[in-house]
């Protein structure tokens, strides 16, 4: 057997040099651009468990940048950004934030990523700098100048959940969801709506965040059970799986299912077989009916042609920052925190799902329930400007 | 209630024997050869993009079976050309050899099919009716594949002149060789069969998980831990172990909650570990 | 030691200089990479030195830092803070070391078992850290954690850190040139052997382990006040396999290794994440090719730079060792009508046999008689299934090798079990540290001087020992021989097991082992037990013979009443039995 051949030092030295001058190349390469550029720091998951929305975040980011810019960008001056991984821990995250902050001078900080990366940023930030955060998360959170766009379980279940009833002619519900804070948060918050409508909760059932979770035996349960509507608060991959699964089994005919947190990406995932009764309630959708929508969608078709990344709510927000932050510097006419602060509430903003109104560091916004065909989205009902009611000052 | 406890049970044999099923790659390498193959699941996840590729194609579900053999067997061959056998099959080695060979795959098939989900169509659509209990027939077709596979492996590792072969080089390589057994295009083969069978396991989930390129890493453990409390380079221990780390998880999800099972497997495969560090069906 | 001091203080100068040189983001940055490397460095101790690859040293660096986070919300401006730091580490490390030793407990080389047991447990951490949200702030983390009290900003957060990677690298670099990293090392090479010499290699092991592990919630208590937030993903698998690729990539049996291969792949993984999404695939690559063709990590580049260890000189001046207790006696044994069968096999058959008065008893009978079983059972690597054996007049029920080697039974085996791994002079110092070493000697350099009268001699009559610094690996089947025998000799033990102890000697060899067996024999009080087939030895060496047949006593007696037995003839030219 032939003895394998040790690399040399020279051989090594050699190729970490021109590993180091790859490294270093895009910082020497990079044009220079105008020396006032406004840089804002965007935060997307280029790795981890929701990369996949990545490409579409960074799309959506890109052409909020140029619209923006196109119109004169922000206090006069033009929008750079600068992007930054945040699908790796809390504290590389954190890291990546300081870093933004103190070697790149960004001005601003938008995120789209879980909250305990959020709580991360935040540590760093401190406050010194505006922080928007756009997804959907559990809400509970009224950290000093961090701006929330995403949807809070108040707005998307607060007028959904007596559609929900009148469509499943049925109060009875079983929740199923992942084992956090979001998930939990949000079914304590839908047990009382429940309560409200005089509805049941038949049981509940919390699956392990990153574990091999296999929903045969929920799905035995709710067989037996035969609840009305189920209440999912699963993500990811389980969303998936237990979609596919409850399907299989053949309740999708006589059980309503409603998701928290169903967008375009999963749905694909779920596939057509298992989307009957399925619905998802959220602020956007890509297949959305708006001339905003179409807009927004249709540039990024120019732009990228049939390779334009799936946009979904998750990644649409970051170009809600992009309006927003332009939106608020009209008012203030400065980034320092308290004026961004006192011009940002009250601060009402077009987004490609309609108007959105900033109220105590939320958004109150529209909000769709939609039923899914196939594996698209069919808006049935639209609520107009529900508010988030947190109680930020 | 008679009804749920069916349902339940014909869940627990299920969630053995898909274990045992997608196990079975890993214990042809971990169990025979001592190669802690920690890309396993991503020779399934390939696997099941074989399945999604012949199934956008239009063509009959089974040749996905043949498909993922090829491409995963192929892969399986550079693999054991390149990484395990300049590292002499030593197995902390090829655990971490095998580690980066995991992040590369995952990210190559990342580039080659993009991060999103892709839903692969059950090729058995519908229920059976059992007992009076409905229950998805192409779960049922799996189980019964599943324990064909495993019976007929039995039988042949035991009876056929190759398993006879493969236990000699496994129990006692120089001596094997010495006989004319030519224990390095054996291991090959070995190893090749191992990744196969994780490829061809995956053709068989794919109608019933998520895929996507990170869809491995939810395998290897539950993997790593039926094959070590089950006990290597056997057929029995590769059944004890999908029964006890499948099985036992699919009960107590039933009757506590998803969670408790699945730390409570896991404190179980600690108890295991401890006990019978070889497992409890280990080869002799 | 000069060495050792200079270099230590030449890595602590380097640490201190880097944020003047490369400004506060570095600082930063670097900061949470050495407390990543503090882990690492952990994690290259134990697997590197005592073998043993751990999967989950994420769970005790969470543990630290949750513990560390509610000190500091508890005392937050007090400087009783900064006793969390101590506290934490302390803490895992006990923990650890019970853990470990009760895993490790009177079983040999498990392999992967122990690497998956904590692989388990870290999975099992993350879930219950998650879940528990009143303790750990559940998914979302424990936040608003206040810093040390008197420290501000990133630079003097850096600067404590630094001073703490500086002396953890020193107190690992010193511990792995103690007598204990020299045992540890033993472990890894031939945990038997260490055993046998009376070593509690479970301890042994776990105080790797819990040294690591102490590390590891060192790292933590020191995250806690650097991010001011501790969250789940520290104890996830996620986190404790980077901590084996930094020991993997950057060279597991040194002690930078580890914290450079932090440093590096932590470093290149921040500048390639936010420059390249292809970086995965660049990390990948580099992994494998540093697995192929780097197996001792990037160190090896470093190689030339080791000439500075402080490697001891041959020409050290020898002190003398301790001496042991000699009891007059030498150990005599019995057995009393004992079996013991492996499956199907029966190995012993009812075996009955006892010293007398002889200090020589050789044992001879044909293949498959049950000869090294006898010695096997005695020592306890047989299971034995009925009957009694009796050492010095006390029955032993459960023999394990350490425990019998403590009543001063030493064995040399049929293939010669040594340190293969281990320099001539660090084998014949286990050997001589066994029984000699009281509390923290496992610490003190001064046991390598010791030397004893009888290893003197060893050395005067075989002239090959004395060029300590060869590894034991790299000497022939006859010098390792003698090499074990020797080991064997100066434990001083009152009994001695010989199997074929001049097998495959040559005609030179046999003479001067057999001289040196009886010189022994005259300095200690020592009966020996001899499995011999050659009957020249047996003739010039025994004083008593026994003859054992499929697993029975058949005869005994002296060489020449042994020879005229007609039954031994029998078995030996093939009778009709």
């Amino acid at each position: 057997m032939p003895t394998s051949i040790k690399m040399t030092r020279r051989d090594l030295v050699r190729a970490a040099g021109a590993a180091a001058l790859a490294i270093g190349a895009p910082a020497i390469i990079r044009p220079a651009l105008a020396a006032d550029a406004l840089k804002i720091g965007v935060l997307v998951a280029d790795s981890g468990p929701a990369a996949l929305f990545g490409p579409a975040q960074r799309a959506a980011a890109e052409l909020g940048a140029a619209t923006i810019n196109a119109k004169g960008g922000i206090l006069g001056r033009q929008v750079e950004i600068i992007f930054a991984d945040a699908g790796a821990s809390p504290a590389e995250v954190a890291k990546s934030a300081v870093k933004l902050m103190l070697s790149d001078k960004v001005e601003m900080i938008f995120g789209s990523h879980d909250s305990a990366v959020r709580q991360g940023v935040e540590n760093v930030v401190k406050g010194k700098i505006p922080y928007i955060y756009t997804p959907v998360f559990e809400g509970d959170d009224c950290s000093s100048n961090v701006y929330f766009l995403g949807e809070v379980p108040e707005q998307e279940l607060q007028k959904t959940l007596p559609k929900m009833v009148e469509l499943a002619k049925g109060k009875t519900f079983y929740l199923v969801g992942n084992d956090y804070v979001w998930a939990r948060t949000t079914n304590d918050k839908a047990k009382k709506y429940i309560a409200d409508l005089g509805g049941t909760v038949v049981a509940e059932d919390y699956y392990p965040l990153g574990a091999p979770n296999k929903f045969e035996n929920t799905v035995a349960k709710i067989k037996s059970a035969k609840p009305a509507i189920v209440l999912q608060t699963l993500v990811g991959g389980d969303n998936v799986n237990f979609n596919r699964t409850f399907a299989d089994f053949n309740l999708s005919d006589d059980i309503l299912r409603l998701s928290c947190l169903l967008e375009e990406n999963t749905l694909i995932g779920i596939g057509k077989d298992a989307s009957k009764n399925l619905y998802s309630s959220l602020g956007y959708f890509a297949d959305l009916d708006l001339p905003e929508n179409k807009a927004f969608i249709g540039e990024l078709t120019k732009k990228y042609g049939d390779k334009a990344p799936q946009q979904c709510t998750i990644s649409k927000g970051l170009y809600d920052a992009f309006v927003f932050a332009a939106a608020v510097t009209t008012k203030s006419k400065s980034l320092a925190a308290k004026d961004f602060a006192a011009a940002a509430d009250g601060v009402q903003f077009e987004t490609p799902s309609g108007s959105m109104t900033m109220m105590h560091r939320h958004t109150a916004k529209n909000i769709f329930l939609a039923r899914c065909e196939g594996t698209k989205f069919t808006v049935i009902d639209t609520f107009a400007a529900v508010p988030t009611q947190q109680s930020c000052t | 209630m008679e009804a749920l406890l069916f349902t339940q049970g014909l869940n627990v044999i299920y969630e053995a024997l898909i274990l045992a099923i997608l196990v079975l790659g890993l214990a042809v390498v971990m169990g025979l050869l001592n190669v802690l193959n920690i890309a396993h699941g991503e020779f399934i996840m390939i696997g099941a993009y074989a399945a999604y590729v012949v199934q956008r194609a239009g063509l009959p579900y089974l040749l996905a079976i043949p498909a993922a053999a090829l491409v995963c067997g192929a892969i399986g061959l550079v693999v054991e050309r390149c990484l395990i056998r300049p590292l002499h099959y030593e197995p902390f080695e090829t655990l971490l050899a095998t580690w980066g060979l995991g992040l590369l795959l995952r990210k190559c098939v990342e580039l080659a099919f993009g991060r999103g989900y892709r839903s692969v169509e059950i090729p058995i659509r519908g229920s059976l009716s059992l007992f009076g209990e409905s229950y998805p027939a192409y779960r049922l077709a799996l189980m019964a594949v599943a324990a064909l596979v495993l019976a007929s492996l039995f039988i042949w590792y035991r009876r056929a002149p190759t398993g006879a072969r493969i236990r000699a080089m496994v129990g006692n390589p120089v001596l094997a060789e010495a006989v004319g057994i030519r224990t390095r295009e054996l291991a090959r083969n070995t190893f090749i069969t191992g990744t196969a069978f994780a490829g061809v396991a995956g053709v068989m989930v794919a109608p019933l998980t998520p895929v996507e390129p990170f869809m491995g890493l939810t395998f290897i453990v539950n993997s790593f831990f039926a094959l070590v409390v089950g006990g290597m380079g056997t057929v029995a221990g590769l059944f004890a172990g999908a029964t006890i780390i499948g099985g036992l998880q699919s009960v107590l999800s039933a009757a506590v909650s998803p969670t408790s099972a699945y730390i409570a497997m896991l404190l179980i495969s600690i108890l295991f570990l401890w006990q019978r560090p070889r497992g409890l069906f280990p080869r002799p | 030691m000069a060495y050792f001091l200079v270099r230590s203080i030449l890595i602590l100068a380097f640490l201190i200089l880097i944020p003047p040189l490369l400004g506060e983001f570095w600082a930063y940055q670097l900061g949470l990479y050495f407390i990543y490397g503090l882990a690492a460095l952990g994690v290259g101790l134990t697997w590197g030195q005592a073998g043993i690859l751990p999967l989950g040293q994420g769970m005790f660096v969470a543990i630290a830092a949750y513990l560390t986070a509610h000190g500091l919300l508890a005392f937050g401006s007090s400087p009783i803070a900064y006793l969390a730091l101590p506290a934490a580490s302390v803490l895992v490390a006990v923990l650890a070391f019970a853990f470990a030793a009760l895993v490790f407990r009177g079983r040999f080389e498990q392999g992967p078992s122990f690497s998956l047991i904590t692989l388990a447990l870290t999975l099992a951490a993350f879930q219950v850290a998650n879940g528990w949200s009143s303790v750990t702030g559940g998914f979302n983390g424990l936040r608003n954690i206040p810093g040390l009290p008197g420290l501000d900003g990133f630079l003097d957060l850096y600067y404590l850190i630094a001073i703490l990677l500086g002396l953890s690298i020193a107190a690992v670099d010193y511990l792995l040139h103690a007598p204990i990293g020299v045992l540890w090392r033993a472990a890894a090479d031939n945990e038997r052997r260490l055993a046998f010499l009376g070593y509690d290699v479970a301890v042994i092991k776990a105080a790797a382990f819990a040294t690591a592990s102490g590390l590891a919630g060192l790292a933590g208590a020191l995250y806690a006040p650097q991010q001011n937030l501790v969250t789940p993903d520290l104890a996830g698998f996620a986190f404790s396999g980077d901590l084996v690729i930094f020991a993997a990539v950057g060279g597991r049996a040194t002690v930078l290794g580890p914290v450079i291969g932090a440093i590096v792949v932590g470093v290149l993984s921040a500048e390639l994440r936010d420059r390249f999404p292809w970086w995965e695939i660049g990390i990948a690559l580099f992994f494998i090719v540093v697995v192929l063709r780097l197996p001792g990590g990037l160190m090896t580049l470093f190689a030339p730079l080791r000439r500075f260890s402080f490697a001891r000189t041959a020409t050290r001046a020898r002190s003398a060792a301790p001496g042991k207790p000699r009891i007059a006696t030498s150990l005599s044994v019995a057995f009393e009508d004992v079996r013991v069968r492996v499956g199907d096999v029966t190995i012993l058959d009812g075996l009955s046999v006892r010293t007398g008065e002889e200090a020589v008893l050789c044992v001879i009978g044909p293949n498959g008689a049950g000869k090294t079983s006898t010695l096997n059972v005695m020592t306890g690597m047989l299971p034995r299934r009925g009957g009694r054996i009796v050492i010095d007049g006390a029955d032993v029920l459960r023999p394990q090798p350490a425990i019998v080697a403590n009543r001063g039974v030493a064995r040399k085996f049929q293939t010669p079990s040594v340190f293969p791994k281990l320099t001539i002079d660090e084998n014949l110092s286990v050997a001589l540290w066994a029984g000699r070493w009281r509390g923290l000697d496992v610490l003190r350099l001064g046991l390598f001087a010791w030397t004893s009268p009888l290893l003197e001699e060893m050395r005067r009559r075989f002239q090959f020992l004395n060029a300590g610094t060869r590894p034991a690996s790299a000497l022939s089947h006859g010098e390792r021989q003698i090499l074990e025998l020797t080991m064997a000799l100066i434990t001083e033990p009152r009994m001695l097991l010989l199997d074929e102890p001049c097998a495959g000697l040559s005609h030179e060899e046999t003479a001067a082992v057999i001289d040196a067996i009886q010189w022994a024999r005259g300095e200690l009080n020592l009966r020996i037990i001899i499995i011999e087939h050659d009957m020249e030895l047996v003739r010039r060496l025994a004083d008593r013979v026994v003859v054992l047949h499929q697993g029975r006593f058949l005869a005994d007696g002296s060489v020449e009443e042994v020879q005229r037995n007609p039954e031994v003839r029998a078995v030996y030219i093939g009778g009709s039995r």
